[in-house]
């Protein structure tokens, strides 16, 4: 009996493997009918594509936004979208070394400049199509730097840009709890020492008032050296001008290209923080904590605040609406009283408006004039706005004069910028926020632009001479790699030095070795290579 | 069980084997055709998925040029394998993926064995039954909630464990941040996650003891320690010896998520290896290549490992994997 | 003497033995408590060590925001079927090999351990993997979770070692005398003897499909043949990419974040309670003595 039925299990198994095989490949056979006939119809009928759309997390199902129903309709095309949300960079591997690839692909930097050069002949150069897309072609010419951002070494262009406009000129604000400043008598510091006073008067009274001298924590950031909302913001106060965040430590200083992780003023702030540390000002947890950790920390309990200065994107965000009234947005603090040179921030107005390779079309695709009449659809203006903030109507109000403005959210619940992201592609999609459109903003944006107020000064720096113009240069291949190799090394010798100096000192004895140390790991490299590359740009 | 009892048993079996010639492949085929057929599939199985595309290996000592194919690029040779190993963290690396793997290995292979020697000894069966879900439990936890978790729960400040280790007067020792604390964190959280998991295997080879072995010992006046040590042991050892030779195969391989989600820049130091060193050089451009070769390098060494210790254990037990 | 001494002993062992039980009860116990009332507790007052014993801020948005996702329903769907057959393909193929690999007398044995044993360390790498089965036309279709791969050869060499020491061959030679074939013998007594190996070793491959997420990472991209491993990784990571993407377009917002975590522990509780149920039914093979009980019976 048991015999039997184990034959016949095997019997049925082995007819499934043969069908699978079959099945596969009917479905696929099928797949390629259906493109075909979309192909060979007429220009009335909706062309059939296929596109990846690399999303936030939070955004929508992309046949639930209408501006994109009709902005496909308006192309005469109909886009079998595959939207993926995590593991972009592990799909992303096998499936353009297998050449399997969809007509188009959607995202921020979906596809880099490194991969062009990997897989030559796997994408479209779109600079043949340009002229099949007028919008394109008038972003390019009125944002030439736009054209720059898209053109490779060989002058192909394989990937659009986005430019966005209205973001501010940098990504890291400074707050300080104002309300606790007020509680303890205090003025606004304006120079390191004055800081550090703060924030022992922080620490050993109880400046939130609720009767515990010992739940406040005066310093707080997210653990690394530099990035955004990192303490290497704090570098301005000693002239450097980061740029785009520079979270491998590079900058420029008066047209020469340095990396402030072997420089005497980084040695400095490590001293600075190491004091800060020693008398407890950080957070101990600085280096352990997690994101979600560290964002609960700093939205207290009720009516409590619990970190007195942070850096972050905007108050609301970083404390929560309750507590966001309790902070002020600061100025940059100056190293020393004496100290009579200028006083910078970090510069990332281009990594915040403009962004690389948002679509990219493959070379293989059956319709190219068809995704390029959608591609112009998307750097239309109007389109490019609701592809930002989403669709007239439910998110953008059509003011019937030619102006817009972005609504709130209808679920009052909810924040402008999840709002965002929920209703449409928002940062991630392709987009040319022209100039000339007239769009009022929306309270969050609005509030970052007031609290990036006291950066204004601090952020008139010299664009010829001291921002790192990383959006707009392209590296070769090989130096993509070399610099890519020797920045793992730098970094992992950098990050665990900072943590080490910051929490146990010692900056002082080891400085000298370190120096050597990231030379040996190709820090002089990376500088020479994107010094050539720098000087390049700017004789242009 | 040994094999001269077989070889003289078949001369009793059929009559269609010689008894003068030596076995071999081609001469037992007929008489064992039926064993041919059970372990056909499995072949066929693992040459095509397994075999098949092992020419990749080759994209080791090769360029990856994606218009010439995958194995079309220039050929380099031991390149990419010098550039490992010249590297700047390659002694860092090597240290560091060793260390972790054998620490796991030290106390991570015994932790199930003995689990299952005390979920064997229990004789209440509500109480064994309740044990041994609780404890295979925790595999099925993710690892980004398992470090999600280890960073809520060992907090120094806000976490259990941090409380706990204040009240007991260790202040001030950062579980998470340590240079000397993050092995132990890694592989007892391991053990913690796996233990009952890996202890089904054991438990499973002890269930097969005949109960009449328990009662002759008892009879013979052995005590429980004494039936464990001559009963139960002796059962498992050879699941233990061919489940640690296996072990031994992954001297260099060290989870990748896992370690890479628990690095900070204060264990850094002790926390890069290999696994997570190559994510990191290849997340940024697609370095093929060099991944591969780094790879394959980690395999070999895996290898020798595996077959020194098969090979000892060949001399000294009589088991071994082939 | 001697007998009261024992008996000392005897109470001695099993007060360890409980003390010890009790303390590995405990250990583990704790942290899947602290997942379950995470799940449901505040996130905020979860990550700042509020909660340790008892929920606080009690509310289900977690749940709700998993359950709410209609695609975790096809996952289920999905990943139960998938279970169900790999596992029943995996057991198919691997245990007649392990039968076959255990017994002495084959000759090809050594040879084909060592093909077997090579593939758990060189893999021609994801690549060569994938363009084979695009090539096999198993790409995107449901066969690619249970056809290939369905051999582990970890698990067939637990298997085989199990066979080899669990089976007198004695046991065989006496069948054989008596005209057993192999494939009978196999049929007829190995497998009801190892009904413990059986069940841990389906287990295994049960949990191996049940968690599995790469194969459909790669290899799927229809949005009706995903597993629920996908589907519950892509809302768990939702909540995770607040960490990496946040300030830049204000990405985080407060009110997701403040549940961020419930779905994280939620999650894992989702996933993991089907498997649970089938815990108990397998767990009673392990039970001693089971298969001398089957050769009597």
């Amino acid at each position: 009996m048991r015999t039997k039925l184990m034959v016949f299990l095997t019997v049925i198994l082995i007819f499934a493997t043969v069908l699978a095989g079959c099945s596969g490949s009917d479905s696929n056979a099928e797949d390629k009918s259906g493109s075909n006939s979309g192909d060979n119809s007429g220009a009335k009928a909706k062309v059939k594509l296929t596109g990846i759309m690399v999303k936030h997390p939070l955004t929508k199902p992309l046949a639930e936004m209408e501006w994109l129903q009709k902005a496909e309709e308006a192309a005469g095309v109909d886009i079998e979208w595959q939207e993926i949300t995590a593991d972009w960079g592990q799909k992303k591997g096998t499936m353009l070394a297998s050449g399997d690839i969809p007509d188009l692909f959607v995202g921020g930097n979906v596809i880099t400049d490194a991969d062009f050069a990997q897989f030559k002949g796997l994408f479209q150069d779109l600079s043949e199509l340009i002229s099949q897309a007028p919008k394109v072609q008038e972003m390019f010419d009125t944002k030439p730097e736009t054209k720059v951002i898209a053109t490779q070494p060989d002058g192909k262009i394989y990937g659009l840009p986005k430019y966005q406009r209205f973001w501010p000129a940098s990504a890291t604000r400074q707050f300080i709890n104002q309300k606790w400043l007020d509680n303890l008598g205090l003025a606004m510091p304006t120079t390191w020492d004055e800081l550090y006073e703060v924030l022992l008067a922080f620490k050993e009274k109880d400046a939130n008032g609720n009767g515990d001298p010992n739940d406040e924590i005066p310093m707080d950031f997210p653990g690394g050296f530099g990035g955004f909302f990192n303490p290497a913001v704090l570098l301005g106060s000693e002239g450097i001008t980061l740029t785009d965040g520079s979270s491998q430590g590079y900058f420029v200083e008066e047209g020469k290209v340095k990396n402030f992780l072997t420089d005497e003023r980084y040695k400095k702030l490590v001293v600075f923080l190491n004091k800060l540390n020693k008398a407890g000002l950080i957070n101990p947890e600085v280096f352990t904590h997690d994101y979600t950790k560290y964002q609960s920390i700093a939205r207290g309990e009720g009516d409590t605040a619990k970190v007195g200065f942070t850096w972050g994107w905007v108050a609301s965000d970083r404390f929560g609406e309750q507590l966001a009234p309790q902070y002020a947005s600061m100025s940059p603090l100056k190293v020393s009283a004496d100290y009579t040179g200028k006083v910078s921030w970090s510069y990332d107005y281009n990594t915040l408006n403009y962004g690389t390779n948002h679509i990219v079309m493959s070379a293989k695709s059956k319709n190219k004039e068809a995704a390029m009449r959608f591609i112009n659809e998307l750097y239309n203006p109007v389109v490019s706005m609701q592809v930002l903030f989403g669709s007239i109507g439910p998110n953008i109000k059509d003011n019937g004069d030619g102006t817009y403005s972005v609504l709130p959210p209808t679920d009052t619940k909810m924040d402008p910028g999840t709002w965002k992201w929920t209703s449409s592609m928002a940062d991630a999609g392709p987009m040319y926020i022209a100039d000339t459109i007239n769009l009022t903003l929306g309270k969050d944006m609005q509030e970052v632009l007031t609290q990036s107020e006291p950066l204004k000064s601090a952020l008139e720096v010299n664009l010829e001479k001291d921002v790192f113009p990383g959006m707009f240069i392209k590296y070769s291949d090989a130096d993509n790699n070399t610099m890519s190799l020797n920045n793992t090394n730098v970094t992992n010798l950098a990050n665990t030095n900072f943590a080490k100096w910051v929490t146990k000192g010692g900056v002082e004895t080891q400085w000298d070795a370190y120096v050597k140390e990231s030379i040996k790991a190709g820090l002089e490299q990376n500088i020479e290579i994107m010094q050539k590359y720098y000087d390049d740009y700017m004789s242009k | 069980m040994s094999s001269q009892m077989i070889d003289i048993d078949r001369k009793t079996i059929g009559p269609g084997i010689r008894l003068a010639k030596k076995p071999t492949v081609l001469n037992t085929f007929k008489r064992d055709y039926q064993l041919w057929i059970m372990i056909f599939p499995a072949i066929i199985v693992i040459l095509l998925f397994n075999f098949v595309p092992m020419y990749g290996i080759q994209l080791a000592f090769r360029d990856y040029d994606f218009s010439k194919g995958l194995t079309g690029g220039a050929w380099h040779g031991l390149h990419y394998f010098k550039q490992f190993i010249d590297s700047y963290l390659f002694t860092d690396l090597m240290r560091n993926t060793f260390l972790i793997s054998l620490a796991s290995i030290v106390l991570g292979f015994p932790a199930p064995i003995l689990l299952a020697l005390i979920l064997n000894q229990i004789r209440r069966k509500k109480m064994k039954q309740i044990l041994q879900t609780t404890v295979y439990l925790p595999h099925f936890i993710s690892t980004i909630v398992l470090v999600g978790m280890l960073n809520v729960l060992l907090s120094p400040e806000t976490g259990i464990v941090g409380y706990m280790m204040k009240s007991i007067g260790i202040d001030n020792v950062n579980l998470l941040a340590s240079t000397n604390t993050f092995i132990p964190v890694y592989v007892l959280s391991d053990i913690w996650q796996h233990c009952g998991w890996n202890s089904i295997i054991y438990l499973a080879a002890l269930s097969t003891i005949d109960p009449l072995l328990y009662d002759s010992a008892k009879i013979d006046g052995a005590s429980r320690w004494q039936s464990i040590r001559y009963v139960d042991i002796p059962a498992i050892i050879p699941t233990i010896i061919i489940l640690f030779i296996l072990s031994m195969g992954g001297i260099l391989s060290t989870g990748f998520e896992k370690i890479f989600l628990m690095q900070n820049s204060l264990n850094l130091p002790v926390s890069e290896v290999i696994s997570t060193y190559v994510y990191k050089i290849g997340i940024i451009s697609n370095q093929f290549s060099y991944a591969a070769a780094i790879g394959l390098f980690n395999t070999i060494i895996n290898f020798i490992f595996l077959f020194a210790v098969n090979a000892i254990s060949r001399r000294f037990s009589n088991m071994s994997l082939w | 003497m001697g007998q009261t001494s024992k008996n000392g002993n005897e109470i001695m062992f099993s007060l360890i033995l409980i003390a010890l039980g009790l303390l590995i009860f405990l250990i583990v116990a704790y942290p899947l408590y602290f997942i379950i009332i995470a799940s449901i507790s505040d996130s905020t007052l979860v990550s700042t060590g509020k909660v340790f014993f008892i929920p606080k801020g009690i509310s289900l948005f977690g749940y709700n925001e998993i359950f709410h996702d209609s695609r975790i329903w096809t996952g289920y769907k999905n990943t139960i079927f998938y279970t169900f057959a790999g596992t029943f393909v995996n057991l198919l193929f691997t245990l007649p090999a392990a039968y076959v690999l255990s017994r002495k007398e084959f000759k090809a044995r050594r040879f084909i351990m060592l093909l077997f044993v090579v593939t758990l360390f060189f893999n021609g790498g994801l690549i060569p993997t994938y363009l084979l089965m695009k090539g096999l036309h198993l790409t995107n279709t449901i066969w690619v979770f249970i056809l290939p791969f369905c051999v582990n050869v970890f698990y067939l060499i637990i298997a085989r070692t199990f066979f080899e020491s669990s089976l007198p061959s004695e046991l065989y030679e006496a069948a054989a005398m008596d005209g057993c074939s192999h494939i009978k013998f196999f049929i007829k007594v190995a497998l009801p003897l190892s009904k413990a190996l059986i069940s841990v070793i389906g287990l295994y491959y049960l949990v191996g499909h049940w968690n599995d997420f790469f194969t459909a990472l790669i290899y799927i991209r229809d949005n009706e043949l995903q597993p629920l491993q996908i589907i519950l990784r892509d809302i768990l990571l939702s909540n995770q990419v607040f960490a990496n993407g946040a300030g830049v377009g204000g990405d985080a917002g407060g009110y997701a974040q403040r549940y961020a975590d419930q779905i994280k522990y939620g999650v894992i509780i989702v996933s993991t309670l089907p498997i649970l149920v089938l815990y108990p039914f397998l767990q009673k093979y392990f039970d001693k003595g089971v298969m001398i009980g089957s050769i009597k019976g």
